[in-house]
């Protein structure tokens, strides 16, 4: 019995769909305002993003006639639902109740879904933007993961353990000081994946109006921005653990600063640079960031991780 | 590594230290410049009746409505205005003039006919437009 | 790959005004366009046949927001010239100090507009909070932010004194080290050098068999500018460069544009500096003589031209405008071949549509 308690609040209230829940309005929110002071703008109030939320919920949701309205109903359930299961994996703080040997390589591979699904519901709701935006979404998705995957391994390979939690403890000193090259590309490739500035390109509104989410309304349009809102958190909890870990005694305060820290960096990232091409982020990809994370890892093993 | 170099990082620093440029208006102050080309008024007792303001009006927003040589009111229009001065530019008895007040949008169709000057023959004068108009 | 045909319009987050362009996309690259034009057409040259010349004054400054002084200024030069009304001098300055505000507002506003729809949110937000400056600047002079309403038949109908002066070469400082900043940043930034270097690009060639005018014409090398080339007062007595550049891509008309602010700054510092004193205005008669004339200025996006027929009465019996952005819009179908899709809003931006000069 109080096992199944104990479960059931580590998987609705910490650290699981409660705290992300909260984590995600509150990354919104600062990316938003940094975003807006970077720009001279005020910023909206800390309760946007969730009274966005609610009125997202209270429109009518309406699709084209040819599309597919099941798979389009299921595929924002589906990436919200791939992004809570990674999530679980995840240490909070040194804190993960339900890691288990080899963990990185699943919370990598069901962080993958969303991006899947994200291409697939431009091509279920039929419409030109929604198509060309899906192409171009899993154009991204070939340029990017596979420099991030190569960079998010090399911690792994370093510190000698596939589980998240182990890696964190291992750390000694920040990976981020040891393997810098790699902390770049997953930074990257973090903006590739969460399809941030300048790395918008399929949901490049003055091009795409909305890429592939363009004919989404109302309650489904409200899922999906959750789930790229929790994508955000577990992103940037995964390369705070991955690439700052270590144990301390004030590891909860550490932690919200260290998590802060990368959200900051990746809130500079969109203000300073212009919108890349898709032909530029192939360029960009596969010509400097693979070398680079190919070049981190063979360092890696060369010093005998 | 020199692709991530950028040359916006100074301003952008600069910018975050400094207060924002905009304003939470209506939480925030909007003030007008003084002359700033607002609500049309009249000094109605200058009023001569001789409806230069109303022939050179682009927009046909003032009316001139006679009742013989020494009964006329002149009707304003705010929702046909434009709010250009040419009236005030017009008028060689500086009577019509702008003001620097913003005039805000209204449902409410009563407000959207002024009287500006109501002139009558015993010496009575009429308003400057202050009275009649609704909020 | 199969053809599809994308929608740019009537409704669309990359433009400003209505326009409609079809693109025939086959993968990631534009084959052909179709534009249609007309959607913010309302017969201003009509409506001005059924005003007096007064009235048709405010009519015609609200063919465009962006450009408003310039077509009052050609409008009031063509009836001046046919009423044979000498402008007084003061009356030029001034005239000419609020057309080369507007030069930099409108090109700072482009340039706000471009960066947007390039994705580079920061620097719309930098170039429309240094236009803020000039909109003050004007607002403290007219009473109005966009429309002016400063023009009459015969002058101007403000005035600047001396502590307004001082006040306004205060911030043309500040301007003026706000436009250098810009001016490094396009010079250097390499992601917008990587966005707008070789995209649309545009032969002298090409430029002369569209009879392009303005920064676009002055990107690809040709050398026209109305204020150099046909100085009327004060044009005469100031001095600045024509800026050309002879890549003729979004680049090149970034720099020019960014560069040209520059130079109207430093024109609206002669002016200020030589404001010669006396009346700002002279009185005009009702009824203009017949006849006819053609009226050019230099408006921000090239050369504007005005044809006004007059038949002795009080109406103009014939307006005839043609604004610079026709010309721009005709060469978009040879800019968009053979393009990326993701440079079509690189390559509209560049140009700097003015939707509603074109329509009138």
């Amino acid at each position: 019995m109080r096992e199944l308690l104990a479960a059931l609040f580590n998987l609705l209230i910490f650290p699981g769909l409660g705290f992300l829940f909260v984590c995600a309005m509150a990354f919104e929110w600062g990316d938003r305002r940094l975003i807006a002071r970077f720009q001279g703008r005020v910023g909206p109030p800390w309760y946007q993003p969730f009274a966005d939320l609610i009125k997202l919920l209270a429109k009518e949701d309406i699709l084209p006639n040819d599309a597919e309205e099941t798979t389009a109903a299921v595929l924002p359930m589906l990436s919200l639902a791939a992004v809570l299961t990674a999530a679980l994996y995840v240490p909070v703080a040194g804190y993960a109740p339900l890691s288990f040997e080899g963990d990185l390589i699943v919370v990598l591979f069901l962080l993958s879904l969303p991006t899947l699904a994200h291409f697939l519901a431009g091509w279920v709701t039929v419409g030109v933007y929604s198509i060309l935006g899906g192409n171009r979404s899993l154009l991204q998705f070939f340029s990017y993961e596979v420099p991030f995957l190569m960079a998010l391994s090399t911690p792994a390979i370093f510190n000698g353990s596939w589980t998240i939690a182990e890696i964190t403890a291992r750390q000694t000193v920040w990976n981020i000081f040891i393997l810098p090259l790699a902390f770049l590309v997953a930074l990257v490739g973090l903006i590739g994946k969460l399809k941030r500035d300048p790395l918008d390109i399929p949901k490049a509104k003055s091009e795409m109006v909305a890429g592939p989410l363009t004919e989404f309304s109302g309650r489904k349009l409200a899922l999906w921005r959750l789930s790229m809102d929790m994508q955000t958190v577990v992103g940037v909890f995964l390369l705070v653990n991955l690439f700052s870990g270590g144990a301390s005694m004030l590891a909860p305060l550490a932690f919200v600063f260290k998590a802060l820290a990368i959200l900051a960096l990746l809130s500079t990232a969109s203000v300073l640079y212009a919108r890349l091409r898709i032909d530029q982020l192939a360029h960009l990809g596969w010509r400097v960031l693979a070398p680079l994370a190919l070049l981190q890892l063979l360092v890696t093993v060369w010093m005998g991780g | 590594m020199v692709r991530f170099r950028s040359s916006l990082l100074p301003e952008a620093l600069h910018t975050l230290l400094r207060r924002p440029g905009t304003v939470q208006y209506p939480f925030g102050p909007a003030e007008l410049q003084e002359g700033y080309r607002g609500r049309v008024m009249a000094h109605g007792e200058r009023c001569k009746g001789c409806s230069l303001c109303v022939r050179d009006c682009p927009a046909f927003a003032l009316e001139l409505e006679r009742n013989g040589k020494e009964h006329y009111r002149l009707i304003y229009h705010p929702d046909r205005c434009a709010y250009c001065g040419q009236c005030e530019q017009s008028c060689r008895f500086d009577c019509i003039y702008l003001t620097n007040e913003f005039v805000p949008g209204t449902a409410d169709l009563e407000t959207l006919s002024v009287v500006l000057v109501d002139h009558k023959p015993t010496g009575e004068q009429g308003g400057n437009g202050a009275e009649e108009q609704g909020r | 790959m199969t053809k599809v045909t994308i929608p740019i319009g009537p409704q669309h987050p990359l433009l400003k005004e209505p326009l409609s362009f079809l693109l025939t996309v086959e993968g990631e690259q534009v084959l052909e366009s179709t534009l249609r034009l007309g959607y913010v057409h309302r017969g201003i040259e009509r409506l001005c046949q059924e005003r007096t010349y007064v009235q048709a004054v405010h009519l015609i400054e609200r063919v465009c927001g962006i450009c408003s002084h310039i077509h009052t200024t050609t409008y009031c030069q063509g009836v001046e010239a046919l009423s044979g009304l000498q402008v007084p001098p003061r009356g030029l300055y001034l005239r000419t100090f609020l057309c080369e505000l507007e030069r930099i507002h409108s090109h700072l506003l482009w340039l706000g507009v471009l960066a947007k729809n390039m994705g580079f949110d920061t620097v719309f937000m930098y170039a429309w909070r240094d236009r803020e400056i000039v909109l003050d600047v004007m607002e403290e002079l007219s009473g109005g932010r966009i429309s002016h309403a400063v023009n009459v038949i015969g002058g101007v109908r403000i005035d600047l004194d001396a502590a307004h002066t001082r006040s306004i070469q205060q911030r043309f400082d500040e301007l003026e080290r706000q436009v250098e900043k810009a001016l490094a940043l396009i010079n250097n930034e390499p992601s917008l050098k990587a966005r707008t270097q070789g995209v649309g690009l545009l032969s002298a060639e090409q430029v002369a068999r569209y009879c392009v005018v303005g920064p676009v014409a002055r990107a690809s090398g040709v050398d026209v500018d109305l204020r150099r080339d046909f100085p009327r007062p004060p044009y005469d007595q100031l001095k600045f460069n024509v800026i050309t550049h002879p890549a003729g891509d979004v680049w090149a008309r970034t720099l020019v544009r960014v560069q040209e602010i520059r130079e109207s700054l430093s024109l609206c510092r002669q002016i200020l500096a030589q404001l010669p004193d006396g009346p700002t205005s002279v009185a005009m008669k009702r009824r203009v003589p017949p006849g006819e004339v053609v009226s050019r200025s230099e408006a921000p996006r090239g050369e504007v031209i005005y044809y006004i027929r007059s038949d002795g009465s009080d109406k103009p019996a014939r307006l005839k405008i043609r604004t610079p952005t026709l010309t721009a819009l005709i060469t978009l179908a040879d800019q968009l071949r053979g393009v990326n899709v993701a440079d079509v809003p690189v390559v509209l931006s560049g140009v700097d549509l003015c939707i509603a000069c074109a329509d009138r």
